[in-house]
């Protein structure tokens, strides 16, 4: 009895060895399935808080970078700016009270605007295969799942699950994301995907033989899904290759958005969504 | 406890955020179940490992990547120092380099280190045949770490 429980204590490590791989496996599988619970991920309460003391400790260091990018994104609002003054978009579409900040995006199709959530980014990550963005607005403010993310040079990505006070987003920067777009001034559409690799390089599948496309071209979303109004800004085609079954195109693209180096974004609310998916699942 | 405080810290507000040439991340984690003492028993090795790992999955986002890699590694510690140990040492000993000797001990690193990033990286690009981005990620990352590493313990070194 004492040689067998003697022996027993002698191989206990194997026993828990099995069961802490395990239990890394069920994290693993588990948790990392983005839909699934905010718990394990960096939108717990714990670690969203840390992030956000570094975030708050660094964000004076970057400055000079913010300014320059709020430059650049007040020249894009007042292009912006000035087609809605010009074109055909009727004013009275602009929901009364709405602020400058919540109607500088463009209307859907049903006729009502799409109003942004400021947010700012609070983790980040660009290395691994499936990244992911926490952001520091959550339910309180709005957020749900579903809901499409902008910076001022382009899309950032999905909200995924959300919190009371933090959003976790699917980056366009995960191999699950696959983004609705178009060829700016075709009709010729696809999906934006990310294959790993260099974070500033995407592709975009299923492009017909028979379209015209060059290298430079424009690539934006195609506002088919209610995720994104139609027409923000993805990237340029940086190369045109073949696909891997020779029937279509596979275009490289240029992604506007260096999500790597990116603070400032914004959670596109599109007010008429739950009316849209309920008719869709009808 | 507190150097592993230290070096979590560290991995997650600094190293989390640093991407060279885009491509994969210095990881400083494995140097607390490297340098678990010689004596330390199995099976408190292996909650070390896990407990690490699942701190620092916690805070990237890669849950069970991190705590599974660590886990490993921790399994094989202590006989890999029972076998690199110097011969005359009866008393616990933390492995540094002036116990171990500079090549040896280097050694030792290299190869819990490579087990570590082989498991890490062949997780993280599961079901993924990337193979070609997943190895030079391996590759920078796995350079980055083993220099970073033998820095902190000659920090660890002069701090004594």
């Amino acid at each position: 009895m004492h040689d067998f429980i003697e022996r027993i204590t002698a191989y206990i490590h194997w026993a828990l060895f099995l069961l802490l791989e395990t239990l890394s496996g069920f994290l693993l599988f588990q948790y990392n399935h983005y839909q699934g619970s905010v718990w394990f991920t960096q939108a717990n309460a714990v670690a969203a808080m840390v992030h956000e003391w570094e975030e708050v400790a660094l964000a004076y260091l970057r400055l000079p970078e913010e300014n320059a990018a709020l430059v650049r994104r007040n020249i894009v609002l007042q292009q912006q700016n000035d087609l809605l003054r010009h074109g055909n978009l009727p004013t009275s579409l602009l929901r009364k009270g709405d602020t400058i900040a919540s109607f500088t995006l463009p209307v859907n199709e049903t006729g009502e605007a799409y109003s942004q959530i400021e947010a700012r980014i609070i983790d980040n990550s660009v290395r691994k295969r499936d990244n992911m963005l926490v952001i520091n607005v959550g339910s309180d403010d709005g957020v749900a799942p579903e809901m499409g993310v902008v910076s001022g040079t382009g899309v950032v990505g999905i909200v995924s699950a959300v919190t009371s006070h933090y959003a976790l987003v699917m980056s366009v920067l995960n191999s699950h994301s696959s983004i609705s777009c178009r060829l700016r001034g075709t009709e010729y559409f696809g999906y934006l995907k990310w294959k790993g690799g260099s974070p500033l390089r995407a592709c975009m599948d299923d492009v017909p033989r028979h379209a015209h496309i060059k290298k430079g071209d424009i690539v934006e979303t195609s506002g088919f899904s209610a995720v994104f109004p139609a027409g923000i800004f993805l990237g340029r085609v940086a190369e045109i290759k073949n696909s891997s079954d020779g029937l279509a195109y596979e275009l490289e693209i240029l992604l506007s958005t260096d999500l790597a180096n990116l603070r400032h974004v914004s959670v596109i609310n599109n007010h008429s969504k739950a009316e849209l998916d309920s008719l869709l699942s009808q | 406890m507190a150097w592993a405080l230290l070096i979590l810290l560290f991995q997650v507000l600094v190293l989390d955020q640093v991407h060279p040439w885009g491509y994969g991340a210095p990881l400083l984690c494995p140097i607390i179940i490297i340098t678990l003492p010689f004596g330390t028993s199995r099976s408190v090795a292996l909650l070390w490992g896990f407990g690490t790992g699942f701190i620092a999955d916690i805070f990237a986002g890669t849950s069970g990547i991190s705590s599974a890699a660590l886990t490993l590694i921790a399994f094989i510690q202590p006989p890999l120092l029972e076998l690199m140990a110097p011969r005359d040492t009866e008393e616990a000993f933390r492995p540094s380099f002036a116990v171990m000797g500079r090549w040896k001990y280097l050694w030792f690193i290299s190869q819990l280190l490579l087990i570590h990033h082989l498991v890490y990286f062949a997780l993280e690009g599961f079901s993924y045949f990337y193979i070609k981005d997943i190895a030079i990620s391996m590759g920078i990352s796995y350079v980055a770490s083993l220099l970073l590493i033998l820095l902190a313990e000659h920090v660890r070194k002069d701090e004594k």
